[in-house]
C-alpha cells in the first residue's frame, strides 16, 4: 500500500473515532441548512398570508365614511386601529400599515380642500413591506379618483392632470424574487465546507505537533508531500461530506416546504444539486488545504484555531461583498474564491444561464490554489523550525 | 556502526525576552559500535537531544559529520530513517487508536511485511509484557504502558541501529526492568544501540560504553572502568561530576 493510502487510511479512523467530527457533519448539514431552509419557507408563506389577506387598519374610521367605503370597493378589508398603534407597529407587534383620518375629514373633502392623511408604517419590517406598499397605491387611487371628480367639477378634463402615465413593469420573475432571499442556500454550502474542514485540519497538524507524534512520524522513511497528501485526502473528504450532506437536506427540506411560492421561486432539483456540487467540491479541496497549511504554520492548538476563524471569516464575508456594492455577476467574480462559487449558484437558483467557464474558472482556481497551499505545506514540514515549534 | 565527529548546531531562541543564537551542541565525537550499547551521559540542557536529532535527520548539523551504517546522514535521509528506530523525545500517540493499530500504522509506513511485522510485534510484546494492551485504546495508559507502545512502534522493522533518547524517563521499576531486559535481547542480536540518559545507575547497568557530554562537548569517553580510571574516582558518579561540572568551576576561577 502506498504511504498515502497507509495515511489516509490512519487519519480516516483517527476522525471517525473523534465525536467532534460527527458532532460539526450532524450539527452544520443536517441542522443548519434545512433548519434555515424551512425557517424561510415559513417566513415567506406568512408574508405570502397577509399580502393575501389585504387588511387595512385605519385609526378613526367613522370620521372619513367615503374613503372607508372606497377602501372596501377597492378589495381591501377595512379594520379598527387598535388605540396603541403606533407603539404596535413600532415592536412590529402590528405588522400592517395604519392609515390615520383627520376629525375634519368629511367636512374638507365637502369643501374640496386639500385633505392631509398619515400613514404610518415602519419601513424595516421586511414582513409588512408588500402590504404597505398595497396600502400606499390604494390611498393614491383614492387621491387621484378624488381629483378627477374634483376637475370634472370644475369643467376641465382629466387628461390635463396625467402628463405623465406611469406602467410598473417588474422585472424580477417571481423566481427572481425568491432569490433574493436565498443567497443563503449556497452561502450556508460554502459555510458547511468550511465548518467540516476545520476541526479535522487543525487535528491532523497541529495536534499531531502538539501530542508529539509528528516527529516519530517523519522519522518514518516517507516523503512529506505524500503524507501532507494523505491527511489533506481525509480533511477535504469531511469538507465535501458536510458539502453533500447539506445539499441533500436542501433536496428533503424542498419536499416538505409549505409555501407553494417558494417552491415555484426556489428551484433546487438534481440538476441544480449536481451544479452546486462541480461548484462546492473543488472549494472543499481549497478550504482543506488552506487550513492545513495554516494550522501547520501556526506554533499551537490555539494559534492554529485563531488562523482557521480567520480563514473562516473570509469565506463568510466574501460572498457577501456584491449584495452591499450592489454589483451583479461581473466577470471578475468569477476569479474570487467564494465570490464566484456563490455568484454562480446564485445564478443557477434564479434558473439563470451558466455558462461552461462559469462552472471551470471557479473550480480551476480552488484546485490551483489547494495545489500550491499542499506544496507549501510539504516544504514546512521539512523545516526544524515548524517540526520542533521554535 | 554510528559515528559522529566535531558535531556543532546552534539555533535561534528567545532569551529573556530577545532573539539570541543559543549554542546546543559545541563539539561532540563519537562511536557507537554495533552489538554494544553506548549511553550519552550528561547533565540537562547537555545538547544530548539535540545530538540524537541530527543522528535522526530531523536536525541538519552546522559542522561535522554523522555516518549511520556508513552512510553521511544528510545525504540520504531516506536511507538513513530506514536503518534507524528512534524513541525520540517527542513519543506521543494516538489516543483514539488502540496500541496495535498505532504499531501497525508505522508497520505499514515503513513496508514492513505483514506477517513479518505480526511476529515481531509478538516478540516485543512477549519481552516488554504488553500482551494485554494491545487491543485497547491508547487513551488513558499510564507512562509506562505508553512508553512500551512508543517502543514497540519504533522497533516494529527491526532497525539495525537504535537511538532511545531517555527511555526510562517516568517509568516505575517493572517497565524499567522490562526495557532493560529489551535492550540487552536486541544488544546480543548485534544491534547498535545508542541511549541517553542523566541517571548514573542505569548507565552503569546498561552501558558497555560511555559518552559524557557537557555544556556541548564530548568531556569523556570510554568503559566505566576507563572513566572512572581517568578521572581518578572510586565511583562513576563522582567522575561524572568531576568530568561534566569542573570545567565550569575552573573557568569561574
Amino acid at each position: 500500500m502506498s504511504t498515502v493510502a497507509v495515511v489516509f487510511r490512519k487519519e480516516l479512523k483517527d476522525a471517525l473515532r473523534d465525536r467532534r467530527t460527527w458532532m460539526i457533519v450532524l450539527a452544520t448539514s443536517i441542522l443548519a441548512g434545512p433548519l434555515t431552509l424551512l425557517l424561510l419557507s415559513v417566513f415567506i408563506s406568512s408574508v405570502e398570508e397577509s399580502a393575501a389577506k389585504r387588511e387595512v387598519y385605519v385609526a378613526n374610521a367613522s370620521a372619513a365614511p367615503t374613503l372607508v367605503n372606497f377602501l372596501q370597493r377597492a378589495g381591501a378589508n377595512v379594520k379598527d386601529a387598535p388605540a396603541d398603534y403606533e407603539a404596535q407597529v413600532k415592536s412590529g407587534r402590528l405588522q400592517n400599515a395604519v392609515i390615520v383620518i383627520p376629525t375634519d375629514f368629511e367636512v374638507k373633502l365637502a369643501a374640496g380642500k386639500t385633505i392631509r392623511l398619515q400613514v404610518v408604517f415602519d419601513e424595516t419590517a421586511t414582513k409588512s413591506q408588500p402590504i404597505t406598499r398595497a396600502t400606499l397605491t390604494t390611498l393614491r387611487g383614492f387621491a387621484r379618483e378624488l381629483g378627477i371628480q374634483r376637475m370634472l367639477a370644475r369643467g376641465v378634463s382629466p387628461q390635463v392632470l396625467v402628463a405623465v402615465e406611469i406602467d410598473e413593469v417588474n422585472l424580477a420573475s417571481s423566481q427572481a424574487r425568491g432569490a433574493q432571499l436565498l443567497f443563503l442556500v449556497p452561502w450556508l454550502a460554502l459555510l458547511g465546507s468550511v465548518a467540516g474542514a476545520i476541526s479535522v485540519a487543525i487535528d491532523v497538524t497541529a495536534g499531531e505537533r502538539e501530542r508529539g507524534s509528528l516527529e516519530p512520524l517523519l522519522m518514518n522513511p516517507v516523503s512529506t508531500s505524500h503524507v501532507v497528501l494523505g491527511k489533506w485526502a481525509v480533511v477535504a473528504l469531511c469538507s465535501a461530506s458536510v458539502v453533500v450532506l447539506t445539499l441533500v437536506g436542501f433536496m428533503i427540506a424542498m419536499l416538505f416546504v409549505r409555501s407553494e411560492n417558494l417552491s415555484a421561486l426556489m428551484q433546487f432539483g438534481l440538476d441544480e444539486f449536481a451544479l452546486f456540487l462541480v461548484m462546492l467540491l473543488p472549494f472543499s479541496a481549497m478550504i482543506a488545504a488552506l487550513n492545513m497549511l495554516a494550522a501547520t504554520y501556526g506554533r499551537s492548538h490555539k494559534e492554529a484555531q485563531t488562523y482557521a476563524t480567520y480563514l473562516a471569516m473570509l469565506v463568510n464575508f466574501t460572498p457577501i461583498v456584491p449584495l452591499f456594492i450592489s454589483i451583479r455577476d461581473a466577470s471578475w467574480q468569477l476569479f474570487v474564491p467564494a465570490m464566484a462559487q456563490q455568484s454562480v449558484m446564485m445564478r443557477a437558483l434564479r434558473s439563470e444561464v451558466v455558462t461552461s467557464s462559469d462552472l471551470f474558472v471557479p473550480g480551476a482556481i480552488a484546485l490551483a490554489i489547494a495545489a500550491v497551499a499542499l506544496i507549501a505545506q510539504a516544504r514546512l514540514l521539512s523545516y526544524e523550525r515548524i517540526i520542533f515549534s521554535r | 556502526m554510528i559515528e559522529v565527529r566535531n558535531l556543532a548546531k546552534s539555533f535561534q531562541a528567545k532569551v529573556d525576552g530577545k532573539r539570541a543564537r543559543v549554542v546546543a551542541v559545541d563539539d561532540v565525537s563519537f562511536v557507537a559500535g554495533d552489538g554494544r550499547i553506548t549511553a550519552m551521559l550528561g547533565p540537562n540542557g547537555a545538547g544530548k537531544t539535540t545530538t540524537l536529532r541530527i543522528i535522526g535527520t530531523l536536525v541538519r548539523a552546522d559542522r561535522g559529520e554523522v555516518r549511520v551504517g556508513d552512510i553521511e546522514v544528510q545525504s540520504d535521509t531516506r536511507a538513513v530513517r530506514a536503518q534507524l528506530g528512534v524513541l525520540s523525545d517527542a513519543r506521543g500517540l494516538y489516543s483514539r487508536l488502540t496500541a496495535r493499530e498505532n504499531i501497525e500504522y508505522y508497520a505499514r509506513l515503513r513496508q514492513v511485511p505483514e506477517h513479518a511485522g505480526r511476529h515481531r510485534l509478538a516478540m516485543m510484546s512477549d519481552l516488554l509484557d504488553m500482551g494485554a494492551l494491545l487491543e485497547r485504546r491508547v487513551e488513558g495508559f499510564s507512562t509506562g504502558e505508553r512508553l512500551k507502545v512508543a517502543l514497540a512502534r519504533a522497533l516494529i522493522h527491526d532497525p539495525h541501529h537504535l537511538i532511545l533518547d531517555e527511555p526510562t524517563n517516568g517509568l516505575d521499576v517493572v517497565s524499567t526492568r522490562a526495557l532493560r531486559r529489551l535492550l540487552l535481547h536486541l544488544r546480543n542480536a548485534g544491534k547498535c544501540i545508542v541511549i541517553s540518559s542523566h541517571i548514573m545507575q542505569e548507565v552503569e547497568q546498561l552501558a558497555d560504553a560511555i559518552v559524557i557530554v557537557a555544556r556541548g562537548r564530548t568531556v569523556a569517553h570510554g568503559t566505566a572502568d576507563s572513566i572512572r580510571a581517568e578521572a581518578g574516582t572510586e565511583s562513576l558518579e563522582d567522575a561524572f561530576v568531576k568530568l561534566a561540572y569542573e570545567p565550569m568551576h575552573e573557568a569561574h576561577v
